[in-house]
């Protein structure tokens, strides 16, 4: 397939709108992303190891905490996970999740708060799949720590994301914030 | 709601889904040795069932589908003029 080149004058500091693109760019962006995202995520693991989750764990929460900071502060958890669903519910569609005999959404457990998050459309997810690697790998970090960040910002409190169980529909993962642990 | 069809006549009775499913959607049935559906209100649609069934038995009706945004559309379309 041709390349359409777009040619035009323009000051730098000004995009103009020809060159938005159109879906088939986005899509071969993409794929060529999903690539680069599994090929590092591979790498990083082969390299580091274990090490390599924590690594991708602290950028991840890097991101969370930025993409956080402009919603509104709560302490109430299942609010949090409302207002947190709102901004990232774009990038993966997520939402809380009981057992059918369950009552609430939160359980408290001591000083702890834990939450079953069920994360529909992911893209570390796809993006494994694309690059044929499995799941719960380092890349699976860069969603824990992304949640983990935004929580911690919006509640102002420690927390922390465990995985349940992957599927290539959905993943269940356990939040838990620690009251007293800021 | 999830509805959970097992298809009878392929399900081969390894009882892999029972062990996979997280939520104890399944259960073996001891009389048929097939599986059966015991618990669709705390299926979460993962679809791990689908991915471990070696016979591919079972079909989850009105689920919400993850977008597949690995799936190159180009690709897709010229399967489609073929199949």
């Amino acid at each position: 397939m041709a390349i359409q080149e777009v040619r035009g004058t323009f000051k730098p500091e000004l995009i103009p709108k020809e060159t938005g693109g159109d879906i088939d760019d986005y899509e071969d962006a993409l794929h060529v992303l999903m690539k680069f995202m599994g090929s590092m995520s591979s790498a990083l693991e082969q390299v580091s190891g274990r090490g390599a989750n924590a690594i991708v764990y602290q950028a991840g929460k890097r991101m969370g905490h930025d993409a956080a900071k402009m919603m509104e502060k709560t302490d109430n958890l299942e609010q949090a996970m409302d207002e947190m669903g709102e901004v990232l519910g774009h990038e993966f569609y997520y939402r809380m999740w009981k057992p059918a005999g369950q009552e609430n959404y939160t359980v408290e457990k001591g000083d702890e708060t834990v939450v079953k998050l069920l994360f529909r459309d992911c893209v570390v997810r796809q993006t494994l799949r694309r690059t044929g690697l499995p799941q719960k790998g380092p890349l699976c970090y860069l969603l824990y720590g992304y949640m983990v960040g935004a929580v911690e910002e919006v509640m102002g409190i420690k927390g922390k994301v465990d995985v349940d169980h992957v599927g290539p529909n959905a993943c269940l993962k356990t939040l838990t914030i620690k009251w007293g642990g800021k | 709601m999830v509805e959970i069809l097992v298809d009878e006549d392929a399900c081969v009775g390894c009882g892999s889904c029972v062990d996979d499913c997280p939520n104890d959607v399944y259960k073996m049935n001891e009389e048929k040795w097939k599986t059966e559906v015991v618990n669709v209100d705390d299926c979460m649609a993962c679809l791990s069932c689908h991915e471990i069934c070696p016979a591919q038995a079972m079909t989850h009706k009105d689920i919400h589908v993850a977008k597949r945004l690995y799936i190159d559309r180009r690709v897709t379309e010229v399967l489609e003029r073929i199949i």
